[in-house]
Protein backbone atom coordinates (compact mmCIF):
# COMPACT_ATOMS: atom_id res chain seq x y z
CA UNK A 1 0.00 0.00 0.00
CA UNK A 2 2.97 2.19 1.11
CA UNK A 3 4.96 2.18 -2.63
CA UNK A 4 7.69 4.17 -2.10
CA UNK A 5 9.03 6.54 -4.51
CA UNK A 6 11.78 8.92 -5.17
CA UNK A 7 11.40 12.10 -1.93
CA UNK A 8 9.68 14.90 -4.00
CA UNK A 9 7.35 13.30 -6.47
CA UNK A 10 4.09 12.98 -5.44
CA UNK A 11 1.72 12.02 -8.14
CA UNK A 12 -1.58 12.60 -9.37
CA UNK A 13 -2.17 9.00 -8.66
CA UNK A 14 -1.17 9.83 -5.06
CA UNK A 15 -3.22 12.94 -4.70
CA UNK A 16 -6.09 11.26 -5.78
CA UNK A 17 -5.88 8.20 -3.65
CA UNK A 18 -5.32 10.87 -0.69
CA UNK A 19 -8.05 12.93 -2.01
CA UNK A 20 -10.23 9.68 -1.98
CA UNK A 21 -9.10 8.31 1.74
CA UNK A 22 -9.90 11.83 3.26
CA UNK A 23 -13.06 11.93 1.48
CA UNK A 24 -14.16 8.35 2.32
CA UNK A 25 -12.99 8.82 6.07
CA UNK A 26 -14.75 11.92 6.26
CA UNK A 27 -18.15 10.21 5.51
CA UNK A 28 -17.82 6.86 6.82
CA UNK A 29 -17.08 8.52 10.46
CA UNK A 30 -18.81 11.71 10.15
CA UNK A 31 -15.86 13.51 10.34
CA UNK A 32 -16.66 17.25 8.95
CA UNK A 33 -13.89 19.34 8.46
CA UNK A 34 -10.12 19.59 10.41
CA UNK A 35 -11.56 21.25 13.34
CA UNK A 36 -14.51 18.99 14.11
CA UNK A 37 -13.62 15.38 14.69
CA UNK A 38 -16.61 12.85 15.09
CA UNK A 39 -19.85 14.24 14.63
CA UNK A 40 -21.15 17.57 14.67
CA UNK A 41 -23.82 19.78 13.42
CA UNK A 42 -23.66 21.18 10.68
CA UNK A 43 -26.20 23.76 9.14
CA UNK A 44 -29.59 22.35 8.41
CA UNK A 45 -28.03 18.78 8.28
CA UNK A 46 -27.49 16.97 11.60
CA UNK A 47 -24.84 14.78 11.86
CA UNK A 48 -25.13 12.86 14.93
CA UNK A 49 -21.38 10.92 14.79
CA UNK A 50 -22.74 8.46 11.72
CA UNK A 51 -26.62 8.46 12.04
CA UNK A 52 -27.98 11.51 9.46
CA UNK A 53 -31.56 12.37 8.91
CA UNK A 54 -32.93 14.77 6.78
CA UNK A 55 -34.85 17.33 9.06
CA UNK A 56 -37.91 18.51 6.87
CA UNK A 57 -39.23 22.14 7.73
CA UNK A 58 -41.50 22.28 4.68
CA UNK A 59 -43.55 20.45 2.11
CA UNK A 60 -45.71 22.02 -0.59
CA UNK A 61 -48.18 20.90 -3.17
CA UNK A 62 -47.73 23.46 -6.05
CA UNK A 63 -49.64 23.18 -9.29
CA UNK A 64 -48.18 25.12 -12.55
CA UNK A 65 -49.05 25.88 -15.68
CA UNK A 66 -46.18 25.56 -17.83
CA UNK A 67 -43.36 26.85 -16.00
CA UNK A 68 -45.68 29.90 -14.04
CA UNK A 69 -46.83 28.52 -10.54
CA UNK A 70 -50.37 28.87 -10.12
CA UNK A 71 -50.94 28.17 -6.55
CA UNK A 72 -49.15 26.26 -4.01
CA UNK A 73 -50.40 24.83 -0.66
CA UNK A 74 -48.51 23.59 2.58
CA UNK A 75 -48.97 19.48 3.11
CA UNK A 76 -50.94 19.40 6.66
CA UNK A 77 -48.08 18.86 9.08
CA UNK A 78 -49.26 16.02 10.26
CA UNK A 79 -49.07 14.46 7.02
CA UNK A 80 -45.72 15.89 6.62
CA UNK A 81 -44.49 14.36 10.04
CA UNK A 82 -45.82 10.88 9.38
CA UNK A 83 -43.56 11.05 5.71
CA UNK A 84 -40.61 12.15 7.20
CA UNK A 85 -40.96 9.80 9.90
CA UNK A 86 -41.66 6.39 7.66
CA UNK A 87 -39.29 5.81 4.61
CA UNK A 88 -41.78 3.51 3.41
CA UNK A 89 -44.92 5.56 3.51
CA UNK A 90 -46.67 7.27 0.88
CA UNK A 91 -49.25 9.80 0.16
CA UNK A 92 -51.53 9.65 -3.35
CA UNK A 93 -52.24 12.00 -5.41
CA UNK A 94 -55.68 11.25 -6.66
CA UNK A 95 -58.20 13.50 -8.65
CA UNK A 96 -62.36 13.34 -7.92
CA UNK A 97 -65.49 15.07 -9.31
CA UNK A 98 -68.44 13.83 -7.08
CA UNK A 99 -67.22 11.32 -5.63
CA UNK A 100 -65.38 9.32 -8.18
CA UNK A 101 -62.16 8.97 -8.87
CA UNK A 102 -60.89 10.27 -12.20
CA UNK A 103 -57.55 9.33 -12.08
CA UNK A 104 -54.68 8.73 -9.67
CA UNK A 105 -51.69 10.54 -10.49
CA UNK A 106 -48.81 8.41 -8.70
CA UNK A 107 -47.71 8.57 -5.19
CA UNK A 108 -45.15 10.39 -2.70
CA UNK A 109 -42.80 8.51 -1.10
CA UNK A 110 -41.54 9.39 2.48
CA UNK A 111 -38.04 8.28 1.19
CA UNK A 112 -37.93 11.08 -0.87
CA UNK B 1 -30.94 18.13 18.55
CA UNK B 2 -29.06 20.18 20.87
CA UNK B 3 -25.18 18.21 22.13
CA UNK B 4 -25.83 19.54 26.41
CA UNK B 5 -25.36 16.70 27.52
CA UNK B 6 -21.66 15.05 28.93
CA UNK B 7 -21.48 11.69 30.57
CA UNK B 8 -21.85 12.32 34.04
CA UNK B 9 -25.51 13.88 33.06
CA UNK B 10 -28.79 11.47 34.21
CA UNK B 11 -29.95 9.55 31.26
CA UNK B 12 -31.39 5.75 30.70
CA UNK B 13 -32.77 4.41 27.91
CA UNK B 14 -34.90 0.93 28.49
CA UNK B 15 -34.52 -0.80 24.82
CA UNK B 16 -37.16 -3.02 23.72
CA UNK B 17 -35.31 -4.11 20.66
CA UNK B 18 -38.58 -3.36 18.53
CA UNK B 19 -36.17 -2.68 15.55
CA UNK B 20 -37.41 0.94 14.48
CA UNK B 21 -34.62 2.82 15.07
CA UNK B 22 -33.25 0.37 12.27
CA UNK B 23 -34.82 2.13 9.25
CA UNK B 24 -34.65 5.72 7.55
CA UNK B 25 -31.40 6.21 8.42
CA UNK B 26 -27.75 6.70 7.12
CA UNK B 27 -25.94 4.25 8.61
CA UNK B 28 -22.18 4.87 7.99
CA UNK B 29 -19.41 2.53 8.97
CA UNK B 30 -15.70 2.65 9.54
CA UNK B 31 -13.07 0.38 7.52
CA UNK B 32 -12.58 -1.13 11.26
CA UNK B 33 -16.20 -1.60 11.77
CA UNK B 34 -16.88 -3.24 8.28
CA UNK B 35 -13.98 -5.68 10.10
CA UNK B 36 -15.57 -6.56 12.74
CA UNK B 37 -19.02 -6.99 11.05
CA UNK B 38 -17.64 -8.90 8.75
CA UNK B 39 -15.55 -11.47 10.63
CA UNK B 40 -18.86 -12.12 13.04
CA UNK B 41 -20.21 -13.06 9.14
CA UNK B 42 -17.80 -14.87 8.69
CA UNK B 43 -16.64 -12.81 5.26
CA UNK B 44 -13.68 -11.25 4.02
CA UNK B 45 -14.27 -7.24 4.10
CA UNK B 46 -13.89 -7.34 0.44
CA UNK B 47 -16.89 -9.97 0.20
CA UNK B 48 -18.47 -7.72 2.71
CA UNK B 49 -18.32 -4.66 1.30
CA UNK B 50 -19.84 -6.03 -2.27
CA UNK B 51 -22.27 -7.48 -0.13
CA UNK B 52 -23.75 -4.79 2.41
CA UNK B 53 -22.13 -1.12 1.64
CA UNK B 54 -23.19 1.54 -0.17
CA UNK B 55 -21.86 4.92 -1.26
CA UNK B 56 -18.49 4.28 -1.65
CA UNK B 57 -18.04 1.51 0.68
CA UNK B 58 -18.94 4.39 3.55
CA UNK B 59 -22.30 3.27 4.84
CA UNK B 60 -24.62 0.14 5.55
CA UNK B 61 -27.25 -0.95 2.18
CA UNK B 62 -30.85 -0.36 3.19
CA UNK B 63 -33.75 -2.85 1.97
CA UNK B 64 -36.18 -0.96 -0.61
CA UNK B 65 -38.65 -0.39 2.82
CA UNK B 66 -35.80 1.59 4.14
CA UNK B 67 -34.55 -0.70 6.30
CA UNK B 68 -30.91 -1.70 7.54
CA UNK B 69 -29.86 -5.19 5.39
CA UNK B 70 -28.94 -6.35 8.91
CA UNK B 71 -32.04 -5.83 10.55
CA UNK B 72 -33.98 -9.34 10.45
CA UNK B 73 -37.25 -9.07 11.88
CA UNK B 74 -36.46 -6.88 14.90
CA UNK B 75 -33.32 -8.39 15.37
CA UNK B 76 -29.84 -7.26 14.19
CA UNK B 77 -27.51 -10.14 12.35
CA UNK B 78 -24.36 -8.56 13.66
CA UNK B 79 -25.11 -6.86 16.71
CA UNK B 80 -21.64 -8.02 18.55
CA UNK B 81 -20.00 -5.86 16.17
CA UNK B 82 -22.29 -2.98 15.61
CA UNK B 83 -20.89 0.21 14.16
CA UNK B 84 -20.26 2.91 16.93
CA UNK B 85 -23.28 4.43 15.71
CA UNK B 86 -26.01 1.80 16.80
CA UNK B 87 -24.37 1.61 20.14
CA UNK B 88 -24.66 4.97 20.78
CA UNK B 89 -28.26 5.51 19.96
CA UNK B 90 -30.86 7.03 20.36
CA UNK B 91 -27.70 9.11 21.45
CA UNK B 92 -25.61 11.30 19.50
CA UNK B 93 -22.01 12.27 20.12
CA UNK B 94 -20.18 15.23 18.88
CA UNK B 95 -16.48 16.62 19.98
CA UNK B 96 -15.17 20.36 18.88
CA UNK B 97 -11.33 21.13 17.41
CA UNK B 98 -10.51 20.52 21.28
CA UNK B 99 -11.50 17.20 21.50
CA UNK B 100 -14.24 18.50 24.32
CA UNK B 101 -17.27 15.68 23.86
CA UNK B 102 -21.22 16.66 24.50
CA UNK B 103 -23.71 14.21 23.26
CA UNK B 104 -27.53 14.66 22.29
CA UNK B 105 -30.62 13.19 22.57
CA UNK B 106 -32.33 11.38 19.48
CA UNK B 107 -35.78 12.52 19.64
CA UNK B 108 -37.87 9.27 19.85
CA UNK B 109 -38.89 7.26 16.60
CA UNK B 110 -42.77 6.91 16.11
CA UNK B 111 -43.74 3.32 17.67
CA UNK B 112 -40.49 3.50 19.76
CA UNK B 113 -40.84 0.69 22.68
CA UNK B 114 -37.85 1.76 24.36
CA UNK B 115 -37.99 3.80 27.37
CA UNK B 116 -36.06 7.16 28.73
CA UNK B 117 -35.41 7.69 31.74
CA UNK B 118 -32.85 9.39 34.19
CA UNK B 119 -32.14 6.17 36.68
CA UNK B 120 -28.16 5.93 35.19
CA UNK B 121 -25.72 8.56 33.80
CA UNK B 122 -24.65 8.94 29.95
CA UNK B 123 -21.57 7.27 31.13
CA UNK B 124 -23.30 4.24 32.09
CA UNK B 125 -25.50 4.06 28.93
CA UNK B 126 -22.26 4.10 26.94
CA UNK B 127 -20.47 1.45 29.08
CA UNK B 128 -23.57 -1.03 28.76
CA UNK B 129 -23.58 -0.27 24.80
CA UNK B 130 -19.82 -0.90 24.85
CA UNK B 131 -18.99 2.18 23.10
CA UNK B 132 -15.30 2.81 24.54
CA UNK B 133 -13.25 0.74 22.30
CA UNK B 134 -15.25 2.04 19.21
CA UNK B 135 -14.38 6.09 20.24
CA UNK B 136 -11.08 4.89 21.37
CA UNK B 137 -10.58 3.27 17.28
CA UNK B 138 -12.74 6.41 15.66
CA UNK B 139 -10.28 9.11 17.42
CA UNK B 140 -7.01 7.15 16.35
CA UNK B 141 -8.81 7.27 12.86
CA UNK B 142 -9.78 11.15 13.06
CA UNK B 143 -5.84 11.69 13.67
CA UNK B 144 -4.71 10.07 10.27
CA UNK B 145 -7.71 12.41 8.92
CA UNK B 146 -6.70 15.17 10.10
CA UNK B 147 -2.75 14.64 8.37
CA UNK B 148 -4.41 13.75 5.35
CA UNK B 149 -6.13 16.94 5.27
CA UNK B 150 -3.06 18.89 6.20
CA UNK B 151 -1.12 16.83 3.19
CA UNK B 152 -4.29 17.99 0.74
CA UNK B 153 -3.19 21.31 2.35
CA UNK B 154 -0.12 21.25 1.81
CA UNK B 155 -0.14 20.01 -1.96
CA UNK B 156 -2.38 22.84 -2.57
CA UNK B 157 -5.62 20.13 -3.26
CA UNK B 158 -8.97 22.02 -3.26
CA UNK B 159 -12.17 20.91 -4.30
CA UNK B 160 -13.23 18.30 -6.74
CA UNK B 161 -10.59 16.36 -7.87
CA UNK B 162 -11.46 14.98 -11.79
CA UNK B 163 -11.01 11.44 -11.55
CA UNK B 164 -10.78 10.93 -15.13
CA UNK B 165 -7.33 12.83 -15.16
CA UNK B 166 -6.32 9.47 -13.66
CA UNK B 167 -3.80 7.73 -15.65
CA UNK B 168 -4.76 4.61 -14.37
CA UNK B 169 -7.34 2.39 -11.63
CA UNK B 170 -6.85 3.96 -7.81
CA UNK B 171 -7.64 0.79 -6.14
CA UNK B 172 -5.52 -2.05 -5.86
CA UNK B 173 -7.26 -5.26 -8.16
CA UNK B 174 -7.63 -7.11 -5.16
CA UNK B 175 -9.98 -4.42 -3.41
CA UNK B 176 -12.66 -3.92 -6.97
CA UNK B 177 -14.32 -7.02 -6.58
CA UNK B 178 -17.62 -5.11 -5.63
CA UNK B 179 -20.61 -6.08 -8.10
CA UNK B 180 -23.74 -3.75 -8.24
CA UNK B 181 -23.70 -0.22 -9.24
CA UNK B 182 -20.27 1.76 -9.83
CA UNK B 183 -20.79 3.71 -6.77
CA UNK B 184 -20.67 0.87 -3.91
CA UNK B 185 -17.38 0.05 -4.55
CA UNK B 186 -15.13 1.40 -1.93
CA UNK B 187 -13.66 4.82 -2.85
CA UNK B 188 -10.74 3.96 -1.56
CA UNK B 189 -8.79 0.96 -1.44
CA UNK B 190 -7.75 1.40 2.49
CA UNK B 191 -11.25 0.73 3.24
CA UNK B 192 -10.52 -2.72 2.44
CA UNK B 193 -8.85 -3.71 5.38
CA UNK B 194 -8.18 -7.41 4.03
CA UNK B 195 -7.15 -6.16 1.16
CA UNK B 196 -4.82 -3.64 1.99
CA UNK B 197 -3.24 -5.71 4.63
CA UNK B 198 -2.68 -8.50 2.48
CA UNK B 199 -0.83 -6.10 0.54
CA UNK B 200 1.02 -4.45 3.01
CA UNK B 201 1.97 -7.55 4.98
CA UNK B 202 3.47 -8.79 1.45
CA UNK B 203 5.31 -6.15 0.95
CA UNK B 204 6.66 -6.43 4.58
CA UNK B 205 7.09 -10.29 4.93
CA UNK B 206 5.11 -10.43 7.72
CA UNK B 207 1.88 -12.56 8.53
CA UNK B 208 -1.18 -10.98 8.13
CA UNK B 209 -3.07 -10.59 11.52
CA UNK B 210 -5.68 -12.98 12.97
CA UNK B 211 -7.68 -10.99 15.40
CA UNK B 212 -9.78 -8.01 14.54
CA UNK B 213 -8.10 -5.46 17.45
CA UNK B 214 -4.36 -6.99 16.00
CA UNK B 215 -5.81 -6.22 12.22
CA UNK B 216 -7.33 -2.15 12.86
CA UNK B 217 -3.85 -1.65 14.92
CA UNK B 218 -2.07 -3.00 12.46
CA UNK B 219 -4.02 -0.56 9.26
CA UNK B 220 -3.96 2.31 11.39
CA UNK B 221 0.02 2.05 11.14
CA UNK B 222 0.47 1.23 7.59
CA UNK B 223 -2.08 4.08 6.90
CA UNK B 224 0.15 6.24 9.44
CA UNK B 225 3.37 4.82 7.15
CA UNK B 226 1.85 5.32 3.69
CA UNK B 227 1.43 9.29 5.26
CA UNK B 228 4.49 9.41 6.34
CA UNK B 229 6.29 8.57 3.04
CA UNK B 230 3.47 11.02 1.35
CA UNK B 231 4.33 13.98 3.72
CA UNK B 232 8.39 13.63 2.98
CA UNK B 233 8.06 13.43 -0.60
CA UNK B 234 5.49 15.94 -0.55
CA UNK B 235 7.92 18.78 1.48
CA UNK B 236 6.04 21.58 0.02
CA UNK B 237 5.85 20.85 -3.66
CA UNK B 238 2.89 20.55 -5.50
CA UNK B 239 1.99 17.06 -7.32
CA UNK B 240 3.49 16.52 -10.51
CA UNK B 241 1.54 13.93 -13.29
CA UNK B 242 2.33 10.59 -13.23
CA UNK B 243 3.95 10.03 -16.60
CA UNK B 244 6.36 13.37 -15.89
CA UNK B 245 8.15 11.96 -12.72
CA UNK B 246 11.70 12.63 -12.15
Amino acid sequence: MGDHKEQGSVTRRDVLKLAGTAAAFCTSFGFLHAGQKVGAVQDKHIVQDKHIQAKWEQTEIRWYAGSTLLHSASIPARVAKHLAANANATVEVKVFQSGQLLRNLGSIQGKH
Amino acid sequence: MEFVLDRETPFSFACRACGRCCSGKVIMAGPHEVLGMARHLGLSTTEFHALYTDNGGTTLRFDEAGRCVFLNGAACRVHPRRPLVCRLYPLGRATDGAGDEKFARFPKEEGCEGTFGTDGTVAGFLESQGVGPCVEWSVRYAELYRRMLGLLDRLGVEGRVETEAAPGPVAPASSSAAGGPEDRSPISPWQDIDASLAEHCAAKGVAVPESVEDAIALHLGAMAEWLDDLETRAGGKKPEPEGEKR
